[in-house]
């Protein structure tokens, strides 16, 4: 009986509201054809008057934030937000009030559907990924992603496409893998009969058990290569199938009623490349290119950007040869990439125009020519001020702003030209976007060393700046307590100004850098250990795998006899990247202690430093550069700290009998530090001159050991052994300084002074200052 | 960095050459010009400039004792003072705690060094007899030199001095190149060994414009000269400290970039919209929780759930209501069902079909399903079991609705084997108990049968 009567009442306030419905519903409709026209100010009085209307409505609310937003001209990111994040919260509680207060007989969805926000949520996500947060654009858009089934399409699409990009921005190739699958499938055979429905369920099944497999094959290199081998020869049909099924999915949406596509107008006017009119088929394939690009599969790669070009031919297709020219430029083949590059033709654009220079600077780089890459980058960064200038409002969309990237590059150039001050301005700014990579870290302790290097850094460093340890006094009183911080992650720039380079700022980046690394690390480690108790083991029995060539083989014949998935690639390839990205881990950790070392050295501080060395020399597989500073750096703490004894084994460990030394390593050791180009790359020596131009050389390695033990034979004492080294140091480095001190202490020790201010003379390195008397001679 | 500075040095020097002012006087304006602070500094300052002749290392080797007849650069008057200020920068401390005490002690003993100077030293350290320090810093320097008594002879050893007063820590340096560092002063070589500074040979007036004399040259200024370029530490073996080598720069660091998809603010069109979407597919479903739907209006809920893929999550079936409508309508059931496949909530639905009554439409709707889309095995398992289960109890209930239920299970089952759907072995032992509790009834001896056929 209840329920009749309420459903009754029900039934006649439904009347009422039909009424008010229709009033604010054109209202609606006014409001949103004054906002897709440009007139906000009209925009926002008609939300207005409909806030009063439907108090609190949170859809009404956050329209309001973003017409107020596009009215001043985009500027106060920060304030749509804020309003953004409140209409969210709003209709978040009143999501959950109905649910409470409703009876059970009666319809949620619709009170549900209500206070949805979805739409707020994505566009808190857009305004974060225009500010360069790309890591908290996924964050955000994660759980809309776990439940993006029920989502109309549009705004499916839209999440995703955002969330691809924001996952290659921050170089996640599972996540945007993860998404990319989805898309594939969903977008593909989601709305279908039954049988159909039935077939992709059982397909993604099998590419689940398929992926723990090939997971647990990946781990070896070689393997992979002859499963890529494997797989190109299937490769060609697999491209025409995948061909195949999004044509049937343009087919599919051509045939149906364009009204069931619930249209999201304002998507229509902004015109150029928006969801609508995009065709998600390109869209798919260029974004399946730049996921292979990403995993520097560069011939997987160079397959797929030519089905692209296929699809694209009848439409625009620059992106496909920008992307193509990325393909070049990552393969080595600089000058096609350049050509490739002028022909996208995105140089004509005013938008594009920076993104043009940009590019081609990378590729000047690459070739060493830094002065040209430097005119680019700066040109790029012009580009994009002047857009930023010109026309806001016009350009309806939160501005297109890449300088922050190019500034990164500018970064990277000045360093390899030398000029740490300016390369770490570039650091520090691009920190906004960079903070969580431990990359930049590095390079700005790496301007602090070049600094240091060149007599840049300003002397004095007060005792607190030395200072590992903060302590934080909270609270007052007898509720006062200490809190220590040490080695944790250390917040700099951010509002507050940049400290000067400096030693100890060296040290803050390097255990930053660390910090980060350790954290991405374990947060790998634990994401595996999630996805299959398989692969988690396979990292620890990393070594053994790498040795079963015999196993993987075995393994890809298996593959190949399933008939090789389209999925396969793409898993092959994520595994084949996450190896890669686990052997840069490895480098970065080493290039960290190293400069750990060596900065804790600079900073007399011989205990941190030989921890530092220790940690290096602990590490497996180290490189043998990195092995031979570790000694170095470790003999040099251990002589600081009274510890001759071990400083000798340290050094001893080079020694070829009793008066030589072997080359610590040799020049071809600077070569796993090109692993990652691709083996055929054609203009590999460019690139390699860029990076071994200013490193140590073998004979120098060589010579420093001399010189070293020789000072180790001299501080006890043993003058008759250490003289035959030292001579051999000075034979190999000439003009070092330290090697002539220690030359020149041996010589005085023995009683030859002579023999001493005879070899001051000669090093060209020694100066004779006359006394400065005269100058103060009164 | 030097140790002193440049007005500092001229103030040490004229200190030092006052010979002819009593010893106290000089200390005194010492004090008046040098805080606490700086004692350190001027003191490490005199402590290389008492050395100061040619060559004088520290840990001394007995090759270089042949140098040590080398004329020292500080007079016999200078020195007093140097150490006179040395001791007295220290003298409100135990002897011990003097950092330059060593020097001072090792020069006590020094067996070449002039014995006044020993005996000087002796008296500042108020050595046994030597105990009137405050009569001799009465005298001047030269005074001093003067009236001292050269028959004093009365020297105590190195050992004995160090007992007293040596401190046990190394002095300032921390390691082992400091410890062996050598002073950095070098006697320049291409001075001739030997030759006497004093001689007034070389003190021959220059010329205003002319030549220096070679080998002419100013103690003043050497003196001064040393006092203003000293640094701190010595001269020690250096260690060569390779720095690392910059990251390589792989080519994937440099940025490349592409210009994105224009994501935009998206305006919420639902504001104030119609919520009407689908309103006649929710109608026909709350009526269908009840009654059963005629054809024609099945039809339309099936093409209305077709033509918009998306209206099936918002058509209002919840789990809790997917019972009603299994019992009612169980070919929607199974549409809706299919349909929610990919949803996250599905799991939800599936439970609620488990713990529903067993009915011939519950079964239905299981069994349609299978052939539709794939169910996750656990379900199908627990389905078995609820469906078995539901008969047993049945027994207590109605004979002829327990043969029924267990008709309908049997050729269930059956269906299930028969299309491969479930896997025997899993339920064998179950399905077979089954069988024998019911052999009775036809269907269940036949699918004993099938299960003997498939062992």
């Amino acid at each position: 009986m209840d329920s009749i009567s309420s459903d009754a009442a029900r039934d006649g306030s439904i009347c009422d509201e039909a009424i008010v419905l229709s009033v604010t519903s054109a209202l609606a409709k006014d409001a949103l054809s004054y906002f897709q026209s440009g007139k906000f100010h009209e925009c926002i009085d008609i939300l207005i008057q409909l806030n009063h209307k439907k108090r609190n409505d949170p859809k009404v609310l956050h329209n309001i934030a973003i017409a107020e937003y596009f009215k001043n001209a985009c500027s106060n990111s920060k304030k749509l937000l804020e309003d953004l994040n409140t209409v969210k919260k709003q209709s978040e509680e009143f999501a959950k009030e109905p649910l409470e207060a409703v009876n059970p007989g009666s319809n949620v969805s619709v009170s549900k559907h209500q206070f949805d926000s979805t739409i707020t949520t994505l566009n808190i996500a857009v305004t974060w990924f225009h500010l360069h947060q790309y890591a908290k654009c996924l964050s955000i858009l994660d759980p809309l992603f776990l439940n993006i089934e029920p989502l109309d399409e549009t705004i499916a699409l839209q999440i995703c496409f955002l969330m691809l990009d924001s996952a290659l921005a921050c170089h996640d190739a599972v996540k945007f893998l993860e998404v990319f699958g989805h898309l594939d499938k969903s977008f593909g055979v989601g709305f279908g009969t039954h049988e159909e429905i039935g077939s992709t369920m059982q397909l993604s099944s099998n590419q689940v058990s398929k992926t723990s497999s090939l997971l647990s094959s990946s781990a070896a290199s070689d393997a992979l290569k002859s499963d890529l081998a494997a797989a190109e020869s299937g490769l060609c049909e697999e491209g025409l199938e995948y061909d195949n099924v999004l044509a049937e999915i343009e087919a599919e949406k051509r045939m149906k009623p364009v009204g069931h596509i619930p249209a999201n107008n304002l998507l229509k006017t902004i015109g150029e490349r928006s969801i609508l009119t995009v065709d998600v088929k390109l869209e798919l394939q260029l974004y399946k290119v730049r996921f292979l690009l990403l995993t520097r599969n560069v011939k997987l790669a160079k397959r797929e950007v030519k089905h692209a070009m296929n699809i694209a031919q009848k439409r625009d297709s620059s992106m496909a040869l920008l992307l193509k020219s990325q393909l070049e430029y990552a393969h080595g083949n600089h000058r096609k990439a350049i050509k490739l590059l002028l022909v996208s033709g995105i140089q004509k654009e005013l938008r594009t125009s920076g993104i043009f220079n940009n590019n081609l600077g990378c590729i000047y780089y690459q070739l060493g020519k830094y002065q040209a890459a430097s005119v680019l980058f700066s040109k790029a960064l012009r580009n994009c001020s002047s857009l930023r200038k010109d026309n806001p409002v016009k350009l309806f969309s939160l501005s297109q702003d890449k300088s922050l990237l190019i500034t990164y590059n500018c970064g990277v150039l000045y360093l390899a030209c030398g000029k740490p001050l300016l390369a770490a301005q570039c650091f520090q700014k691009a920190s906004l976007v960079f903070c969580r990579q431990p990359l930049l870290w590095l390079r700005i302790a790496e301007c602090c060393i070049l600094a240091l290097q060149k007599g840049l850094l300003e002397e004095g460093n007060t005792s607190s700046d030395r200072s590992e340890i903060r302590v934080h006094v909270i609270g007052k009183g007898k509720w006062r307590q200490l809190m220590m911080e040490e080695n944790g992650f250390v917040e700099l720039g951010g509002s507050a100004q940049w400290p000067k380079l400096s030693l100890p700022l060296a040290r803050v980046c390097l255990s930053n850098s660390m910090y980060l690394l350790n954290v991405s690390l374990m947060n790998d480690y634990s994401k595996s250990d999630l996805e299959s108790p398989l692969s988690v083991m396979i990292n620890e029995t990393k070594e053994a795998s790498w040795s079963d060539h015999g196993d993987a083989d075995t393994n890809s014949e298996l593959k190949e006899a399933k008939g090789g998935m389209n999925q396969d690639i793409i898993q092959n390839s994520l595994s084949a990247y996450k190896d890669i990205r686990r052997r840069e881990n490895h480098l970065l950790k080493q290039a960290l202690l190293a400069n750990m070392a060596y900065v804790e050295l600079e900073l007399e501080n011989p205990i941190k430093a030989l921890s530092a060395a220790n940690s290096l020399l602990q590490l497996p597989d180290c490189s043998k550069i990195y092995v031979f500073l570790g000694h170095i750096y470790a003999a040099e703490a251990l002589c600081l700290l009274n510890r001759p004894g071990e400083a000798g084994a340290h050094l001893s460990a080079y020694l070829l009998g009793q008066e030589d030394f072997k080359l610590p390593f040799a020049q071809e050791d600077f070569d796993p530090w090109r692993m990652n180009m691709s083996s055929d790359c054609e203009e590999t020596s460019d690139c390699s001159t860029g990076n071994a131009r200013d490193s140590l050389k073998p004979e120098e390695a060589r010579g420093a050991l001399f010189a070293n033990l020789a000072a180790l034979f001299a501080t006890q004492g043993h003058y008759d052994q250490a003289r035959p080294f030292i001579q051999h140091a000075l034979a190999l480095l000439p003009s070092n300084v330290q090697a002539t001190i220690t030359a020149v202490y041996i010589d005085l020790m023995v009683g030859r002074s002579e023999d001493a201010v005879a070899r001051l003379k000669q090093c060209t390195r020694v100066s004779f200052v006359p006394g400065r008397l005269e100058v103060r001679a009164s | 960095m030097t140790i002193m500075k440049m007005e500092e040095t001229a103030v040490v020097w004229t200190l030092l050459q006052s010979d002819l002012r009593p010893i106290q006087d000089v200390l005194s304006e010492f004090n008046s010009k040098f805080t606490r602070s700086r004692y350190f500094p001027v003191c490490s300052s005199l402590s290389i400039l008492l050395q100061a002749r040619a060559l004088v290392p520290l840990p001394l080797p007995s090759s270089v004792l042949d140098f040590v007849t080398d004329p020292m650069i500080l007079r016999s008057t200078d020195r007093l003072i140097a150490f006179a200020i040395m001791h007295q920068c220290y003298s409100s401390h135990k002897p011990s705690l003097n950092p330059f005490i060593s020097e001072m002690i090792n020069a006590a003993c020094n067996e070449q060094a002039e014995r006044y100077e020993r005996a000087f030293l002796l008296h500042l350290f108020q050595w046994n007899s030597y105990n009137n320090a405050k009569e001799i810093l009465k005298l001047s320097g030269a005074d001093y030199i003067k009236t001292f008594d050269p028959s004093t002879n009365e020297f105590p050893e190195l050992g004995e001095l160090q007992r007293e007063y040596g401190n046990k820590a190394d002095g300032p340096s921390s390691h082992m190149f400091a410890d062996y560092a050598l002073k950095k002063l070098l006697h320049d070589p291409d001075v001739p060994r030997g030759c006497d500074p004093n001689s007034p040979e070389f003190d021959v007036q220059v010329q205003p414009g002319g030549i220096s004399k070679i080998g002419s040259g100013d103690r003043n200024e050497a003196v001064s000269g040393i006092l203003g370029s000293l640094t701190m530490g010595g001269l020690a073996p250096r260690w060569i400290r390779p720095c690392p080598p910059r990251y390589p720069v792989h080519q994937s660091e440099l940025l490349w970039i592409d210009p994105d998809n224009k994501h935009e603010l998206v305006w919420d069109d639902k504001m104030c919209a119609d919520t009407s979407r689908g309103a006649t597919v929710r109608d026909l479903l709350i009526k269908g929780l009840k009654v059963t739907l005629s054809p024609t209006e099945q039809e339309d809920i099936t093409t209305a759930l077709a033509n918009d893929p998306k209206l099936v999550y918002h058509c209002g079936i919840t789990p809790r209501k997917l019972p009603q409508l299994v019992e009612h309508n169980p070919q929607i059931a199974v549409e809706i069902l299919t349909k929610l496949i990919n949803s996250p909530e599905i799991v939800d639905y599936f439970t609620a079909l488990v713990s529903m009554e067993m009915s011939l439409h519950s079964m239905e709707v299981v069994n349609r399903l299978t052939t539709a889309v794939e169910l996750p095995k656990e379900f199908i398992r627990m389905f078995i079991t609820n469906c078995i289960s539901s008969c047993e109890n049945a027994k207590q209930q109605d004979k002829y609705m327990q043969n029924r239920l267990v008709r309908l299970v049997c050729v269930f089952l059956q269906s299930l084997i028969r299309n491969n759907i479930i896997d025997v072995k899993d339920l064998f032992i179950e399905v077979q108990a089954f069988c024998i509790d019911f052999s009775r009834v036809r269907e269940a001896a036949g699918l004993f049968r099938l299960l003997k056929t498939l062992e």
